[in-house]
């Protein structure tokens, strides 16, 4: 079900796996630190090196060695800052560096340095607030390396986001900042990528990274202190990482943790740390003016393009925002809007407009796009141009777009919901919270006054809206995070002191569904598989599958389809040419079902032919070259914990007849929860035990002739569907996952007794062969 | 008790032999009733059908909260989970799943209660305004529905007044052998004593009248003239009589009768209620019978009221 989230979301994984692999590659786990003790390995002698150089005064500039490790001031700091050499690598600093630095001095948060200095030094906990634009991300890690001095501890600073996008950019930032190379003295670490080094003392990562750590190094001992950074967010890992933290700053006194978050309702963080401190820095911000319609709008997104146009049409210059939920809305109104825009630009009653489409799954060279200036005037003199810029909820909080002055917002926004009770996790769109709306708000008061045109009314605002997002760790399934917590050591989940604690039929479903996977034993302890399992940056029931495929003969077309599983959709159908995507995707499809066919199309891809010109080859059979990369890309990294793990890799002849067999059977070994029998004759199906009527979603090329399937997903929409089916034998089920087909246990229906037919005729054979 | 198996227990509240459903089924309508239930299986359902039966499912399912033989609960209670807990150690913790609700169209945010306040009103409106037809249609009807029984009752009333008078004055004829007798009005029983006043009335006005005339006739000449011809006979056809005969009951109409009054002050039902007893009492007379009974039971006669007598 939730397949594709551990790496949509969760950064940590292969990234941190890549390191790990190198260090226990070199038998050693910590690269940085002298903590493990590697610091008299005579192999690492180079390892250590720079951290011996470092400690050299006369090597470096020997300005910080005078200071005093918590007692520093704003003062002491900015002589060092103003160089003229490079406090933390002793070269000289250049005039561009002199350049930034004379902007960041002009950031609100430079204002409060000492105030912040004295709160960081007393106390171990500090909760900081600062809007956006205070910069607080790029600063705040700073103002720490002055004072903590990470670097001559052997110690490393890390500040987690959630998003590896923003941890890649804000290193690179604050890298330049710094006059270092990125990836040396300041580095980042998300999935796939671990851009650090042994003498990197600022780490950007995301906070799944931080989480996946923890597992190996469940004191984090490698970091002095550690910024939980856009906690306001309530990312699943930031609120698990919290959870953690809280009883990790009980051991470890010398460790400091700053929670930063952009929201003024931090008393929310300040109650759940035990009273911590607060310091609030103003953001800078202008004043936006908001409206409100009249009545309710029968369509948000008409409404939403008509404001957008009249805008652009009325209003002084400046650059429009407008959020609306998905990828194809957001693609369609996109062209809409330029076609009528055409039409205003042709009778001169407007100037240029220029639309851009913004959404997670926009390649990022388009992403890049929505940076570009407006377009000017089409002749001197005219009407100026404009930008409009037509995004998901990620333009909310992640991304911050300048020029943006009037920000549309219909109130919506796609979010994950989980329900324990039919075990869906979905993508449902959703009316925002007032926190949510004030967000898009402020979005408009980043370069000038602003103003926020609300698709609903003031009595819709205040009556229908609730206060707060739900945060995720509400709306997740929560299988993997109980795993890792499992791995972490916390054994008592039930009193675990997460902020915003789930239902507890979440915990219930998360503890049943790793019993049945084996990964956990009837009294809830981790069993070798769950361990082994919790290695795997994957759902439990892909990690199990993957486990387990050596016994089935196909670990290597396991591991493809693990991975393809992991990544966005393969297959491209643009709306214009859905006949002929369609036609393509033929040429891929196995009669048993999506998952095979999957492996098909990735089978080609690899192939001579597709590799000459991958790119043009995806293009031209309707595939994401992105989306297959990736795979490619996620299958490396999982091959790799596969081998240091000894699972042995292996196919079974292409030319056997049970090839494609022992890849359904596999599947079946971590999919036997989400499997549907078919109902009579007709198009419905039945999800076994959950019970829930279900359609094959359209996008299938199963046949309709399959009475049991395994399915990747259950997806909410108004109709229930599920998706990536592939045909299973009954027997199967049986005798792969017995605990979970245990028959008795079933409700009396036509699913109990299929199975008890089932069940009769394979001992009917068993005892035929005992008489022959 | 082990024998308790064997012995008939007669205490039971059920009935070994009572009749079960209907057991014999002839082969022709088992036939028929095998056909139809197939026919209901093997009907394709609608997709609209399919749908809404879903989403019925799924609601169902999504109310219905995970059992406690689950196994998770097992691993749960061993750290002292029970039924009603919440996780954690906020109090705001939360209890129940998030609901799950599914957006269907692209109406903005506030459309779908502004359409149920609408319904709402309309609904509100609509009952209101039914309440009030139907309250009016009442009325209406019930209106004329008493109006009616009262003018019958008025009609019954009169009738029963002058039979009274009738028989009254029959009875007093019958006694006195038609010698004719000075009445007081309040000797009249106070029962019908109204129809005497009314005409008592009515003989006063017309007099007044006529003495209006006369006296304007004897103001002029030429009338005077033909008066002194009349004689007293015509004086007496005339109405100029000069002494009036009913001088006594003339003059009891300017006294008061409170009896009258407090017999006339009831409700018209009520006084047609007395006069009827009455009736039957002295004379054995039913009004709606129209008949005078020889015994004292008035035997045949089916009660007192006009209903009695549909």
């Amino acid at each position: 079900m939730a397949a594709k989230r551990e790496f949509d979301t969760d950064d940590t994984t292969s990234a941190k796996r890549v390191k790990m692999e190198n260090g226990n590659g070199n038998g050693n786990g910590n690269g940085n630190g002298n903590g493990n003790g590697n610091g008299n390995n005579p192999y690492l002698a180079h390892w250590n090196d720079d951290a011996q150089v470092k400690k050299d005064p006369s090597n470096s500039a020997d300005i910080l060695y005078k200071f005093k490790r918590h007692a520093t001031t704003a003062q002491a700091a900015k002589a060092a800052e103003d160089g003229p050499l490079n406090p933390f690598t002793g070269t000289t600093l250049s005039k561009n560096y002199m350049a930034i630095l004379k902007k960041r001095r002009d950031l609100p948060v430079h204002q409060q340095r000492d105030e912040f200095l004295k709160l960081y030094q007393e106390n171990q906990i500090l909760v900081f607030v600062g809007e956006t634009g205070s910069g607080k991300t790029t600063q705040i890690p700073q103002f720490v390396l002055f004072d903590d001095l990470p670097h001559l501890n052997g110690k490393m600073v890390a500040c987690t986001q959630p998003r590896r996008v923003a941890a890649m950019s804000v290193a690179q930032r604050v890298a330049e900042e710094m006059d270092v190379e990125l990836g040396a003295e300041v580095g980042y670490s998300i999935r796939f990528e671990d851009k650090t080094s042994p003498s990197t003392m600022l780490k950007y990562m995301t906070d799944g990274m931080l989480l996946r750590e923890a597992m190996h190094d469940n004191n984090l001992a490698r970091y002095s202190t550690i910024i939980l950074d856009e906690a306001h967010e309530r990312t699943l890992a930031t609120d698990i990482l919290m959870g953690l933290l809280k009883e990790v700053v009980l051991r470890r006194k010398d460790l400091k943790l700053i929670i930063m978050s952009a929201t003024l309702d931090a008393t929310k963080f300040q109650k759940y740390f035990h009273n911590a401190p607060l310091l609030a820095v103003p953001g800078r911000t202008h004043p936006v003016e908001i409206f409100y319609t009249p009545s309710p709008e029968r369509d948000y997104v008409e409404a939403a393009l008509r404001t957008v146009l009249q805008i652009h049409a009325t209003e002084a210059e400046g650059d429009i925002l407008l959020f609306l939920t998905g990828e194809e809305e957001i693609e369609d109104a996109c062209r809409k809007i330029n076609l009528e825009a055409q039409d205003l630009i042709r009778e001169d009653a407007a100037g240029p407009l220029v639309v851009y489409p913004l959404y997670g799954t926009l390649p990022p060279a388009q992403q890049q796009k929505i940076f570009n200036p407006a377009p000017p005037p089409s002749k001197k003199g005219g009407r100026p141009g404009r930008k409009c810029i037509v995004s998901t909820n990620i333009a909310e909080t992640s991304l911050t777009i300048d020029g943006i002055v009037y920000v549309v917002d219909p109130g919506f926004s796609k979010q994950k919901v989980y329900n324990p009770r039919i075990r869906v996790e979905s993508l449902l769109v959703s009316p925002i919270s007032k926190a949510s709306a004030q967000q898009r708000a402020g979005r408009a008061g980043r370069t000038r006054p602003g103003k926020c045109f609300r698709l609903y009314t003031e009595h819709a605002f205040k009556k229908e809206l609730i206060e707060q997002t739900y945060p995720e760790v509400l709306r997740s399934n929560l299988a993997s995070t109980v795993l890792e917590l499992k791995k972490l050591g916390v054994d008592d989940l039930v009193h675990f002191d997460l902020m915003d604690p789930p239902a507890p039929e979440t915990l219930m479903r998360a503890l049943e569904e790793l019993n049945y996977l084996a990964c956990l034993d009837d009294e809830g302890e981790l069993t070798t598989l769950g361990t082994l399992a919790s290695q795997f940056p994957l759902d439990p029931a892909l990690a199990v599958m993957l486990i387990v495929s050596p016994e089935f003969y196909c670990s290597n077309e396991i591991l493809s389809l693990t991975a393809l599983l992991s990544v966005p959709q393969i297959f491209v159908r643009p709306a214009a040419n859905r006949k002929r995507a369609d036609e393509m995707k033929e040429l891929f499809a196995h009669p048993q079902g999506d998952h095979l066919t999957m492996l098909n199309v990735y089978h080609a891809f690899k192939g001579e032919a597709a590799q000459e010109n991958p790119k043009q080859w995806c293009h031209d059979h309707f595939l994401s070259y992105r989306a297959l990369q990736q795979a490619d890309n996620v299958r490396m990294q999982l091959k790799r914990i596969m081998e240091r793990e000894e699972l042995e890799l292996m196919s079974t002849p292409f030319d056997n007849k049970k090839y494609y067999e022992n890849i359904q059977r596999a599947l079946v070994s971590g999919f036997f929860m989400q499997v549907a029998k078919r109902e009579g004759n007709g198009k419905t199906y039945t999800t076994v035990k959950d019970e829930q009527s279900v359609l094959l979603h359209p996008s299938t090329v199963l046949a309709q002739d399959s009475e049991w399937v395994v399915y990747n997903e259950f997806v909410l929409t108004t109709k229930n569907y599920i998706r990536t089916v592939t045909s299973v034998k009954p027997e199967w089920l049986l005798d792969i996952a017995p605990n979970y087909y245990d028959i008795p246990s079933f409700k009396k229906g036509e699913i109990k007794s299929a199975l008890q037919r089932v069940a009769t005729k394979i001992a009917r054979k068993e005892a035929e062969k005992v008489k022959r | 008790m082990a024998d308790s198996d064997s012995e008939d227990d007669y205490m039971k509240m059920t009935f070994d032999d009572a009749p079960k459903d209907p057991q014999h089924e002839t082969s022709l309508q088992r036939a028929a009733r095998k056909r139809k239930e197939g026919e209901a299986r093997s009907r394709q359902k609608s997709k609209a059908e399919c749908e809404a039966e879903a989403e019925l499912v799924r609601e169902a399912s999504l109310a219905t909260a995970l059992p406690e033989t689950n196994k998770g609960f097992k691993m749960m209670a061993k750290f002292g989970f029970k039924q009603g807990d919440t996780l954690g150690k906020s109090e705001t913790a939360q209890k129940e799943p998030i609901q799950i609700e599914i957006k269907e169209g692209r109406a903005g945010i506030g459309v779908e209660s502004e359409k149920k306040r609408k319904y709402q009103e309309m609904w509100d409106q609509a009952r209101r305004e039914a309440k009030r037809a139907k309250e009016e249609e009442g009325n209406f009807f019930e209106e004329r529905r008493q109006q009616q029984k009262e003018r019958k009752a008025e009609r019954d009333l009169d009738n029963a007044q002058r039979t009274a008078e009738r028989l009254a004055e029959k009875e007093a004829e019958a006694e006195n052998n038609g010698g004719a007798k000075e009445q007081h009005l309040t000797d009249i029983n106070v029962l019908w004593r109204s129809r005497a006043r009314h005409q008592i009335e009515h003989e006063h006005d017309r007099r007044l009248k006529n003495e209006l005339t006369n006296s304007l006739a004897s103001r002029l000449p030429t009338l005077a003239q033909e008066d002194n011809e009349n004689d007293n006979d015509s004086k007496t056809a005339l109405g100029h009589d000069v002494t009036p005969f009913y001088s006594t009951l003339e003059n009891e109409l300017e006294d008061e009768d409170p009896e009258l009054a407090e017999f006339e002050a009831l409700p018209v039902s009520e006084r047609l209620q007395k006069i009827l007893t009455f009736l039957r009492e002295t004379y054995k007379y039913c009004l709606y019978c129209g008949h005078v009974y020889e015994g004292a039971t008035m035997e045949g006669c089916p009660g007192v009221t006009e209903e009695d007598h549909d």
